[in-house]
């Protein structure tokens, strides 16, 4: 265990957060359902940043906190899937990417370069043609789309199929870690300015406290998003994709609370992380999924502490 | 950043699991019912001194006080072994963690060659005495009261919630010499000191555990004066922050749990509420381990630590309320004569949130110096 960055990772998290600096404004005027993060994306793609992971002196873990950086900002930019995701495809997928699971509309699909199809265990990876998605409108606030092709292709083997959904709840939780942050500290802001009985709403002892619950759960996503990235162990990744959407759940509602009416408009940008939020509490078989990822990898015999009397423990954890 | 154990990580948790294996008797886990029991108090006195003598009790102390300087990693890994598996240094747990290296920082030379030798040796027992009736979350509102008199003090007034006070050698104890917080002066005072009372509050969470103690003209000579008169504030705080991440509860609750879902497996009631439920509460251990790691981490590099500290807290008591309920709901039989370490562990998670203070001043915390929200006026 050692937490410190290196020099290297230093550096790009530094430079992440400096490109990140120039997208943190919501333009004034905005009123839409999600903000489109076209020019980032470009920067990204200019920068070569989707393909740290791959990078030996970087590695998955400074993807995932790239991701995290990213995620704070009010623009909804597909990042976490070309950078956690993609390099676990063989062959070359053109970005950006998105998941449809059980033909449901998704994240980004209307202008997906490649869509991971997910039918029940089954994972299909497509390239996407003209035709075969289109934009629908949602609350939600990430680009939405539907998929109407027809994919003719075997799924993945169980191996690689397991792989790409280990990665799929890595990318969920860092995303989600990020999002958390940033609707927290929106809601801080708030709490701070606002006043009622001639003191800011965040001197309440009651609300004080509920934030408080709400940082301590996002600062325990983020841990474990981060070790997920690190180890790529299937039993963290659920565990961390558990953790994301059990908090995720209660800190949307929470925050909302705070900001009372403000947090119902268009003009207020809180709505930009909460329906974020909202779109990844579904994803992956929601926690029911995730519980039924923890009992197959973390229980059942499998982790390190199992039921045997204390004198006959196995060997040290990795 | 990584997050695998290095070489030496490994191998000294592996030192500890085999110390553990060689010297834990075959009926450890029905003994282990109480941290502060008589059978407890007995075998860990025993135990303490194995541990000394194999250079597990005090490794992460400086050499002059017999440690060898090991690092914060050190004395984490070997305080989750040790919780992991009951706890068998029972009480001794606090002059390692923190009665020790505070004396060492605050103590005098006369101080420090009388209580340290005997900590490090693993042969001596110290209680807290901070609580009061009326001085709970507001301890700075304490009333027992040191009045000097001459070279001495004599000292009168109640302490209440004291773990381990029946088996104590020596008292922590916060007393006023004058008005307000900056009167508060800490003393180091022989359990066996003439007027001291000590009566045991028959409790939920074991035999033991929970004692009022009266003081009545209790005399201590000037030397039993820890620093400086009124320096009792900063002292606390500084140990207080030592404890703050100091016992990984963490590792019980994720082997309890574990021993719970097996149990139901075996029985084939492991079902969908449960499976939800059990893995709701494996990731928040997994987050509340993580969250002290992070502090460990800070402490072994130097890094002062923050406010994160407080959150770790908060993870480890929302870990501990996650399984607890869990074992309540679908394995509840170990409340009823059922296994014991269940039971045991039960007793030391529902004090997770209130033992070394109400969580709640740690989420009072948390809002004002992490998520910087405008304090509460006073």
């Amino acid at each position: 265990m050692d937490f410190r960055l290196t020099a290297d990772q230093s550096a790009l998290v530094e430079a992440i957060d400096k490109l990140a600096g120039q997208f943190e404004a919501k333009p004034t005027e905005f009123r839409g359902f999600a903000l489109p993060g076209g020019a980032l994306d470009k920067e990204l793609e200019d920068g070569q940043y989707f393909d740290i992971a791959q990078v030996p002196e970087l590695g998955a873990v400074c993807a995932a906190m790239a991701v995290e950086r990213l995620a704070r900002l009010p623009c909804a930019t597909e990042v976490a899937l070309s950078m956690l995701v993609r390099p676990q495809l063989a062959g070359e997928w053109p970005r950006p990417l998105a998941v449809v699971e059980n033909g449901r509309p998704g994240r980004f699909v209307a202008t997906a370069g490649t869509i991971l199809l997910i039918e029940g265990e089954d994972i299909r990876v497509v390239r996407t043609a003209a035709g075969d998605t289109e934009p629908v409108d949602s609350l939600f606030a990430y680009p939405m789309g539907r998929w109407k092709g027809r994919a003719e292709i075997s799924p993945l083997s169980g191996e690689r199929s397991a792989n790409v959904r280990k990665w799929l709840r890595i990318a969920l939780a860092a995303e989600a870690s990020g999002l958390l942050q940033a609707a927290l500290a929106s809601a801080v802001d708030h709490l701070t300015q606002r006043k009622q009985f001639g003191r800011p709403l965040g001197s309440f002892q009651a609300l004080r406290h509920r934030m408080a619950e709400c940082a301590v759960l996002a600062g325990g996503v983020r841990w474990l998003a981060l070790k997920a990235a690190d180890t790529a162990e299937p039993g963290d990744a659920a565990l961390a994709a558990m953790h994301a959407q059990e908090s995720a759940t209660r800190i949307v509602y929470d925050v909302h609370q705070m900001l009372g009416a403000m947090g119902m408009t268009l003009e207020h940008p809180l709505h930009l992380w909460t329906y974020r939020l909202k779109a990844l509490l579904s994803e992956l078989g929601g926690r029911g999924g995730q519980a039924l990822a923890v009992a197959a990898e973390c229980f059942a015999g499998k982790d390190r502490i199992t039921a045997v009397p204390w004198a006959a423990r196995g060997p040290a954890p990795q | 950043m990584h997050f695998a154990w290095n070489a030496e990580q490994q191998s000294f948790r592996s030192t500890v699991r085999a110390f553990l294996s060689a010297h834990l008797p075959v009926d450890w886990e029905s003994l282990a019912h109480g941290p502060a029991s008589e059978a407890q108090s007995s075998f860990s006195k025993r135990f303490c001194g194995q541990l000394a003598e194999a250079g597990l009790l005090v490794p992460h102390w400086p050499k002059r006080w017999g440690g060898r300087d090991a690092g914060a990693w050190t004395a984490f890994i070997l305080a989750e072994e040790m919780w992991e598996a009951g706890e068998p240094r029972g009480g001794q747990y606090m002059n390692v963690n923190w009665i020790g290296p505070t004396l060492m920082r605050f103590g005098s030379e006369e101080q420090q060659a009388r209580y340290i030798p005997p900590m490090a040796r693993g042969a001596t027992i110290w209680c807290q005495g901070f609580s009061e009736p009326e001085a709970g979350s507001d301890l700075a509102s304490l009333r027992t009261r040191a009045e000097k008199q001459g070279s001495s003090y004599r000292i009168n007034g109640q302490k209440i919630w004291t773990s381990y006070a029946q088996h104590a050698d020596t008292c922590f104890l916060l007393a006023r010499t004058s008005p307000g917080r900056d009167g508060i002066s800490v003393f180091l005072v022989p359990m066996d000191t003439p007027g001291i009372i000590v009566r045991e509050i028959p409790s939920l969470i074991g035999e033991g555990d929970l004692h009022e103690v009266f003081w009545d003209n209790v005399e201590v000579p000037g030397s039993a004066l820890l620093g400086a008169e009124g320096q009792a504030w900063e002292i606390a705080r500084a140990a207080l922050s030592l404890e703050r991440v100091g016992i990984p509860r963490f590792a019980l609750a994720t082997k309890m749990l574990h021993r719970a879902v097996a149990m139901l497996e075996r029985s084939g009631r492991f079902g969908h509420g449960a499976i939800e439920q059990a893995a709701k509460a494996r990731a928040a251990c997994e987050a509340a381990r993580f969250y002290s790691y992070s502090i460990v981490d800070q402490r072994e590099h130097g890094i002062p630590t923050g406010p994160e500290a407080s959150a770790a807290r908060f993870a480890t008591v929302m870990a501990e309320r996650a399984v607890h309920e869990f074992v309540v709901e679908h394995v509840p039989e170990a409340l009823s004569g059922g296994e014991a370490m269940l039971l045991a562990h039960h007793q030391r998670a529902i004090v997770a949130g209130v033992a070394s203070g109400a969580a709640e001043i740690q989420l009072n915390l948390i809002a004002t110096d992490l998520l910087k929200l405008p304090r509460e006026p006073r």
